[in-house]
């Protein structure tokens, strides 16, 4: 850790590492850089939101909401009831300055995330400044500067410490993803929310959402109304008014949603509203690659969700599809004959067939890694690897000059209770890729909660705290990431009791995913 | 079982005429060949906690997503209706629903006959709903809910919600089988929830929670175990030493904060019961005030011997009193190893001084916390084993809290003391291993025939310690256990089933349990063995 000082009638301190977390700030993640002396500062009942200097002028209201969010999280736990006349006012932080210099609040994928956040040492009345080049990048500075803020048991104030700071901050990925499964368990809306919303608090910006699987089809498709035939009941499902504000929740907090349908390996539930899906009715999957309706099904499911899903990428799936089922019923059989396809080949015919129905509704792809395992260079340049079976498939896929998006299922795998957040943390996407041009390919990580055991009970403690140690991971510049993830322990529990305080459920630290904590105790040491 | 239920066909007759109205519409799920509500035994009614007394037709009709409210009587203009009813409408009407339709509830009326909001412990939560589709035949139209107190139109509230679904063919919120009578009271006036922020601290976020869950199974009292001797979160601002005994200096709660708590919780019709456990559990206090202990190497009890002990419990009571306006507070007295009196020196001496044993001090102890409670002008609440103890000798307004067992609330009342239930066989909710139907089967009553002896028995109480359960796990352990005691404290004896409950009750729960999934409460699987276990397969709510 590098120490300079400065004279400026106040010490500061600049860290140039930051990773054993910077004394007296509970950051998480950690900024790219933060500078800081040791005055305090108290928030002013008043504190509001002002845009001096700033060209987006928030017509949509993504800045206020935002705002609003940062005062409840701060306030709202307890009741903030000084006098402020005892207080001289110039110990008052008098509101936020947001200079924002983008018009535009599109939030498309690689969208400028950066921002600085900074209060002088001097000037009356005080306000904290808050430069972004986007509304996006505003947001992550308002969830940094929620967590500079502390109420304070003696005073009743919130408290903001190591006044004056700077703190300049970029995230290191631009795909920071958590997978949701809601075809395993439904989950309700307000559960889905709570996870967009603790995403929102430890900057990740994707919501990869596994919608549909074999066991089964929540979604409403209004081209094909039978699909959801195959929810589980006639209430655990969502309309596609349910998933626009889904997507509006999450987009206005920066969060874009994945969708995925899981072709043709994990569809079994599709044929629930339409059987001719499956090849027959005691083979009911891979989805049937000899009809034509199964891919005019996934074009009608496509241009539906063209209209909801903005996101630049879809995910189609495309892991573990065994084939048998092929081979076995008869015209499927058949077919294969017919155009000279073995099952493996058939099984590359669907995937890039489905990858061409994507591009033409103006979606790039993303796929899971045994399509690129299996058949790679066929594969459509505009595709993503989504890696998961194990370590070293991104640096193959980058050196094929693919993009990827890293999910080793032995270190981020949230459904696997064994794997620490010590594991989470550790997991380094970048790992043997050293070329600048190959790293540039892996677009990011994903933590990925498959829903098997996960219902509306346990969703958040199984998710959290240990998909923010890989926030961490894929939010903060790699010099500053702690070598040692006992450096982080301090500040990640810090960051576990923030979201428990906030309603989010988080799980200890101590032990394995979701454990009750084993003895009474301080939530900052369990 | 009684007349009134379960009435699937008796319908009164005011509704006669509105059953003859033609409803034909089959709603469009149906036409596509779902599958019926998820296997739903059509023949059960599913409200949680049953209604005393109902009676239900079976058409289906549509709830206006603007439904309005109208207010009468003298209390019917209360922010405590107001309120509650914004609540409600965001929790029915979650999904949006289909533009430009015509529906036949648009209006919900609320008739309060009082306008005294104290609640206090007894108060009239009793209610008549009565849901119908308006038309110019029936005099009771749309919604209505016609009640004594504002509380009683707050459970009045809650049913109305449950007997709205939203059907996903229809893109609207349905209320099947109406028209719907309902005449509901509770059985017991005391049907409490302990939370334990002292072996975990809670945030007040989460303890809010826990009060909102509580009004959806009309449960009344939170009982509030916040100190013990592992922390000591809240501010007493005679004492302000007293919170040092926190785990941190965030894990507090302020004066405003508790305030806040007890006024979030009045909103739902729930009082809030605190407790100070004395002397046994007070090791936490010392942190700030040293003198509290025997000596710094025995810690506990509370030094019997000092006047400065009960002069910090009175001046809690002071400050707890203008916290806290329930009349019922708990004293604790649970567990009282009193050997850290005798092996003290100084306490020791005291003890020989006043010739007392450990035991006698310890009666000592709790009966004069109890008068310094009764000046206050509280009702005292104990533990029980300080009944097993000290027996008459109790203050006769003493609430005797039942928890090591089970035949302690017949013999307490014998003695003519008022009973809580807690029997932590049966109602434990940190005992991971009670299954939901040991919750449902437990009977406050057990053992105690005559009827002027049963109403001593105030009801019952089930119990979250907190030594393995914080934020993260504290709703799913509560969660649907707490719901299964909470229909035995509310519905009649004679309405709920004794025969054959994973056919008659079972699918009520998990229904209930799902629709608490639904508003945000993350309740675990009813079926599990253990409680707060992840579900075992992939499935559906409903099965789970």
């Amino acid at each position: 850790m590098k120490v300079r000082f400065f004279c400026l009638g106040f010490t500061l301190v600049w860290l140039a590492v930051g990773c054993a977390g910077i004394h007296g700030l509970n950051l998480w993640p950690m900024p790219k850089s933060v500078s800081h002396g040791g005055q305090t500062l108290y928030m002013s009942k008043d504190f509001g939101l002002r845009y001096e200097g700033s060209n987006y002028t928030d017509a949509s209201g993504i800045l206020k909401d935002g705002f609003a969010r940062l005062l409840d999280g701060v306030e709202a736990d307890h009741v903030a009831d000084y006098n402020s006349t005892h207080f001289d006012h110039s110990v008052l932080l008098q509101g936020l300055n947001v200079i924002i210099s983008s018009f535009n609040d599109q939030l498309q994928f690689g969208v400028d995330e950066s921002y600085k956040l900074s209060i002088a040492a001097t000037g009356n009345p005080r306000y904290v400044y808050l430069e972004a080049q986007t509304v996006y990048g505003a947001l992550h500075g308002l969830q940094t500067f929620s967590q500079l803020c502390h109420f304070d048991f003696t005073t009743r104030m919130v408290e903001v410490h190591q006044i004056p700071f700077t703190i300049i901050d970029t995230p290191r990925f631009s795909y920071r993803g958590l997978l949701i499964d809601t075809a395993r368990h439904y989950q309700s809306l307000p559960m889905i929310k709570n996870v967009i919303d603790a995403m929102a608090y430890s900057k990740l910006n994707v919501l990869h959402w596994h919608i549909v699987d074999s066991q089964s089809f929540p979604l409403e498709i209004p081209s094909y109304p039978k699909l959801w035939n195959g929810a589980f009941s006639p209430s655990e499902r969502y309309t596609m008014a349910d998933a626009a504000e889904i997507v509006q929740y999450a987009q206005r907090r920066g969060i874009n949603v994945l969708a995925e349908i899981d072709v043709p390996g994990h569809a079994l539930s599709w044929g629930t509203g339409y059987p001719s899906l499956w090849p027959s009715r005691d083979c009911q999957q891979p989805l049937d690659v000899s009809n034509e309706f199964t891919f005019k099904v996934i074009d009608g499911i496509l241009s539906d969700f063209r209209k909801v899903f903005e996101f630049r990428f879809v995910h189609l799936g495309g892991d573990e599809v065994n084939t048998s089922c092929w081979s076995t019923t008869a015209h499927v059989n058949k077919w294969l004959r017919e155009h000279h396809l073995n099952e493996s080949e058939a099984y590359q015919y669907f995937v890039l067939r489905a990858q061409n129905i994507a591009l033409s509704h103006g979606y790039e792809i993303v796929n899971w890694e045994e399509t690129f395992n299996n058949f790679g260079s066929k594969l459509s340049p505009k595709t993503v690897v989504h890696n998961w079976l194990g370590r070293g498939v991104a640096q193959q896929v980058v050196g094929k000059g693919l993009r990827c998006i890293v999910s080793n299922q032995d270190k981020w795998y949230l459904d696997h209770l064994d794997t620490t957040w010590q594991d989470f943390y550790m997991n380094e996407p970048l790992t043997n890729i050293t070329y600048p041009t190959q790293q540039k390919l892996v677009i990011g990580g994903e933590v990925c909660m498959w829903g098997e055991h996960v219902d509306g009970s346990d969703l958040e403690q199984t998710i959290w705290p240990r998909a923010a140690a890989a926030a961490e991971r894929l939010w903060t510049p790699y010099e500053n990431l702690a070598t040692d993830p006992k450096k982080v322990t301090g500040r990640l529990a810090h960051f576990r009791c923030l979201l428990n305080q906030r309603g989010i459920a988080a799980a200890p630290l101590a032990g394995p995913g979701r454990v009750a904590p084993d003895e009474p105790g301080s939530c900052y040491k369990q | 079982m009684s007349n009134e239920f379960p009435i699937s066909a008796s319908i009164s007759l005011g509704f006669l005429c509105i059953l003859c109205a033609s409803f034909g519409v089959l709603v469009e799920g149906r036409i596509l060949g779902l599958k019926s509500n998820s296997d739903l035994d059509d023949s059960l009614v599913y409200l949680w906690p049953l209604p005393s007394q109902l009676s239900h037709g079976n058409t289906t009709i549509s709830v206006d997503p603007h439904l309005s409210l109208e207010v009468g009587g003298k209390g019917g203009d209360s922010s405590i209706v107001r309120e509650a009813f914004q609540r409600y409408r965001d929790i029915i009407f979650k999904h949006s629903s289909r533009g430009n339709a015509v529906y036949d509830i648009t209006n919900i009326k609320i008739i309060v006959e009082s306008d005294n909001e104290t609640l206090h412990l007894g108060v009239d939560e009793s209610y008549s709903l009565y849901v119908a589709k308006q038309d110019g035949l029936s005099i009771l139209g749309d919604a209505t809910i016609e009640a004594n107190t504002v509380y009683g139109a707050l459970r009045g509230l809650e049913t109305f919600s449950q007997l709205c679904s939203f059907d996903y063919g229809t893109k609207s919120v349905e209320v099947h089988k109406a028209p719907w009578s309902i005449q509901d009271e509770p059985r017991f006036v005391f049907r409490g929830l302990l939370l334990d922020t002292s072996r975990h601290y809670l945030p007040i976020s989460v303890i809010k929670q826990v009060i909102e869950s509580m009004s959806y199974v009309k449960l009344n009292v939170l009982h509030w175990h916040i100190i013990d001797e592992e922390s000591f979160p809240l501010e007493i601002p005679s004492y302000p030493n007293l919170w040092k005994g926190a785990y941190s200096k965030w894990e507090r709660y302020t004066v405003e904060d508790a305030l806040e708590i007890v006024e979030f919780a009045k909103m739902r019709g729930i009082n809030v019961m605190a407790e100070i456990d004395v002397p046994g559990h007070g090791a936490s206090w010392g942190a700030g005030y040293p003198d509290l202990w025997p000596s710094p190497t025995c810690q506990e009890p509370l030094d019997v011997s000092k006047n400065f002990t009960f002069e910090v419990i009175s001046s809690i009571l002071t400050d707890m009193r203008n916290i806290f306006p329930f009349e019922l507070f708990h004293l604790g007295g649970d567990e009282v190893n009193t050997d850290c009196w005798s092996s003290t020196p100084h306490v020791k001496q005291w003890l020989q001084m006043h010739n007392m044993t450990g035991k006698d001090a310890y009666q000592y102890f709790v009966l004069r916390a109890q008068a310094i409670a009764v000046t206050k002008n509280l009702t005292p609440v104990n533990w029980e084993e300080t009944f097993n103890t000290f027996q008459e000798n109790l203050h006769p307004q003493t609430v005797v809290h039942n928890w090591l067992g089970p035949g302690v609330c017949p013999r307490a009342v014998e003695k003519g003391f008022r009973c809580i239930y807690s029997n932590q066989g049966v109602w434990y909710l940190d005992h991971l291993d009670i299954p939901w139907e040991g919750f449902y089967n437990s009977e406050p009553l057990e053992g105690i025939d005559d009827a002027s002896a049963q109403k001593l028995v105030l009801g019952g109480e089930v119990c979250m310690w907190g030594e393995t359960a914080d934020a993260s796990d504290v709703q799913q352990t509560i969660w649907p256990r707490a719901a299964a005691a909470a229909e035995r404290l509310w519905s009649r004896r004679e309405v709920t089933p004794t025969e054959n409950i994973r056919v008659t009750v079972l699918p009520r729960l998990l229904y209930f349990r799902c629709l608490l999934n639904r508003r945000e409460i993350p309740a675990a699987p009813v079926k599990n063995e253990l409680a707060r276990r992840p579900p075992a397969h992939f499935g559906s709510c409903y099965e789970q």
